[in-house]
């Protein structure tokens, strides 16, 4: 069932996704209740967060739990350049993605000579160390009580005022980062990448200068974080340390699992599921927390490598007209 | 003579106060098939490590062409033009057959980080040459079915064609085989053999490790013998056949 599912969409791709991208332009309009859009804007905040995050611990293969931390540094970033220099939203914006990418690349500094769970132990450091610092370099960030005021989104004179238009901003932001991310995952650099993370000994047998690839994976994840980073400050007006904690870590971790590890769409599920789930179940009221968790557990036993874990849909399209190209396949492998 | 491909001088390698490798020197001339064979743990991988560069030998120099290459990471020496495959198989079990030879010629094409996210014309054309090096390397080691399976869904003596393969897109003077026949049946070695003996043909320089006695005696131009680290002869396969040094460290003495 599931596999007939997955090859019906790797061979009608296209159609699939401009379906989706149908569907997602008209949901403001379908649903025009405010509340809606706001959970959905926030989803695909928590998306860029998931599909970046991806590009480490899913295509490269290292579990990170520092990835609030780029998030932070690119919101506070964002926010402190526009409520102390005036900055324009766009140039923020880019500021969050160098500065975050900046960070990326210190965190990616350790992995040259650390890996697997010692690895991820400097990650979650990293984390708390932002956080510290977000929390008590006051005359800078403002302490626990975070920055205020922060003015909303404007581009050229046109001011992102209302849940539907910056919903269209982040939908931009997000097929964005996908376009990049998948981009990258087919290419030369991106089977470099995975190459690292299948056997690195191999890898560099082939000709494959790991570290290079290390560092550009972080760097590039850390400044798309980032770049969501500065989006959700002009977005809430207000920030403080406690949206960057390390549970917001776990969380964006928990959204690439249950959507499949080295899957981009996986991620984007992952991310929506976990961000809408805890609304539907609302009106549950204390056994909200019991029943999300219940699901979760339930989504993995279902499915140990997630949603979409060890789906790739290129694959599938490519063996799939090979196949019917050539019907006298004998002696073809079956796996 | 010629200046050998490749040349070891006093080649050491030492883990603390084991001696792995004990001051080998060897050289491969152009176009030669050169078997390493020794008694299990006698260095020969080691010395395959060290001539890689996934080992720095403590002691000793490596020249490829009469350049030093001692020291050098291993990807840097792939770029040189040698390529290796591994005793125990080391495909990446994430990408295709396709996928796995590309990545073989990652040092041949160019595409860097704007031209993959603006897909500019060297990325086209860094794609385009991948795949048609990876189906001509496919094409030769006999891997033309379907090439979008998972490389670790092929069986064994196919798996370890797809690591030859791979390591010939990299478009290397010298191919170097740790292995190649292990736990293959006497059919499939008998078509590694003739296999070897094609691409040598095709202007490349092989060395390799072998336990198969057969298969080494049958391709190689010279042997080398290891034994405890130290080489302890080398030579045509017939002298190699009689020498008691060799005999020796294979059997044990006469009693």
């Amino acid at each position: 069932m599931f596999h007939k599912i997955t090859t019906a969409w790797a061979l009608h791709g296209k159609p699939v996704t401009i379906a989706t991208l149908v569907v997602l332009v008209a949901f403001p309009f379908l649903f025009s209740n405010q509340y809606f859009v706001t959970v959905a804007i926030l989803g695909g905040v928590f998306a860029i967060l998931a599909m970046s995050l991806n590009l480490i611990s899913g295509f490269m293969g290292i579990t990170s739990l520092g990835h609030a931390a780029f998030f932070g540094v690119g919101a506070y970033t964002a926010a402190l350049l526009s409520t102390r220099c005036g900055w324009p939203f766009l140039l923020t914006l880019l500021a969050a993605c160098v500065v975050s990418l900046i960070f990326g690349f210190l965190l990616g500094l350790p992995t040259l000579r650390l890996s697997g769970r010692y690895l991820t132990i400097v990650t979650l450091a990293f984390c708390e160390i932002i956080r510290t610092v977000e929390t008590n370099w006051r005359s800078l960030t403002g302490g626990a009580t975070g920055i205020t005021g922060i003015p909303e989104a404007e581009i050229f004179g046109y001011v992102f005022d209302s849940p539907r238009k910056l919903y269209f901003l982040i939908l931009v932001l997000c097929v964005l980062t996908y376009v990049l991310i998948a981009r990258l995952m087919n290419s030369r650099l991106g089977r470099g990448i995975t190459a690292v993370r299948d056997d690195y000994i191999a890898a560099q047998a082939m000709g494959i200068k790991d570290s290079r690839y290390k560092i550009m994976a972080f760097v590039i994840s850390a400044a798309l974080a980032g770049m969501a980073g500065g989006f959700y400050a002009h977005y809430m007006s207000f920030i403080s340390p406690l949206s960057f904690s390390f549970d917001q870590s776990t969380l964006i971790l928990s959204m690439i699992i249950i959507g499949g590890l080295g899957n981009l769409t996986g991620s984007v599920i992952g991310a929506l599921l976990l961000t809408i789930l805890p609304e539907v179940l609302r009106p549950l009221m204390v056994w909200r927390q019991v029943i999300y968790g219940a699901l979760l557990v339930v989504v993995i036993l279902g499915k140990p490598s997630g949603l979409l874990g060890n789906v790739n849909l290129k694959h599938i399209r490519q063996r799939e007209l090979f196949r019917r190209q050539s019907p006298s396949a004998e002696g073809e492998v079956k796996p | 003579m010629s200046t050998p491909i490749l040349r070891t001088e006093k080649v050491t390698q030492r883990f603390g106060g084991l001696v792995a490798v004990n001051a080998v020197d060897m050289h491969v001339e152009q176009g030669e098939i050169i078997g390493i064979i020794g008694p299990n743990g006698a260095g020969k991988t080691t010395l395959f490590n060290c001539i890689t560069g996934q080992y720095t030998p403590t002691e000793g120099k490596i020249y490829f062409h009469d350049k030093d290459i001692t020291g050098m990471t291993p990807f840097q020496i792939t770029g040189l033009g040698m390529c290796r495959t591994f005793q125990n198989i080391k495909l990446f079990p994430h990408m295709t057959i396709m996928e796995n030879v590309m990545v073989g010629s990652h040092t041949r094409i160019k595409a860097n980080l704007f031209d993959v996210l603006f897909h500019t014309k060297s990325h086209n054309t860094a794609e385009k040459e991948a795949e048609e090096r990876a189906k001509r390397a496919l094409e030769l080691t006999g891997l033309s079915d379907n090439p979008y399976y998972y490389g670790t869904d092929l069986p064994y003596g196919k798996q370890r064609r797809l690591e030859i393969a791979r390591a010939i897109a990299s478009d290397p003077e010298v191919l170097m085989f740790d292995e190649p026949a292990a736990g293959m049946n006497e059919g499939e070695t008998a078509d590694l053999t003739e296999f070897i003996r094609e691409i040598r043909d095709l202007g490349y320089t092989i060395l390799l490790i072998e336990h198969d006695m057969r298969l080494v005696m049958n391709i190689c131009d010279r042997i080398y013998v290891l034994d405890h680290g130290t080489l302890i002869a080398s030579g045509k396969p017939e002298e190699i056949k009689q020498n008691p040094l060799v005999i020796e460290a294979y059997l044990g003495k006469k009693v």
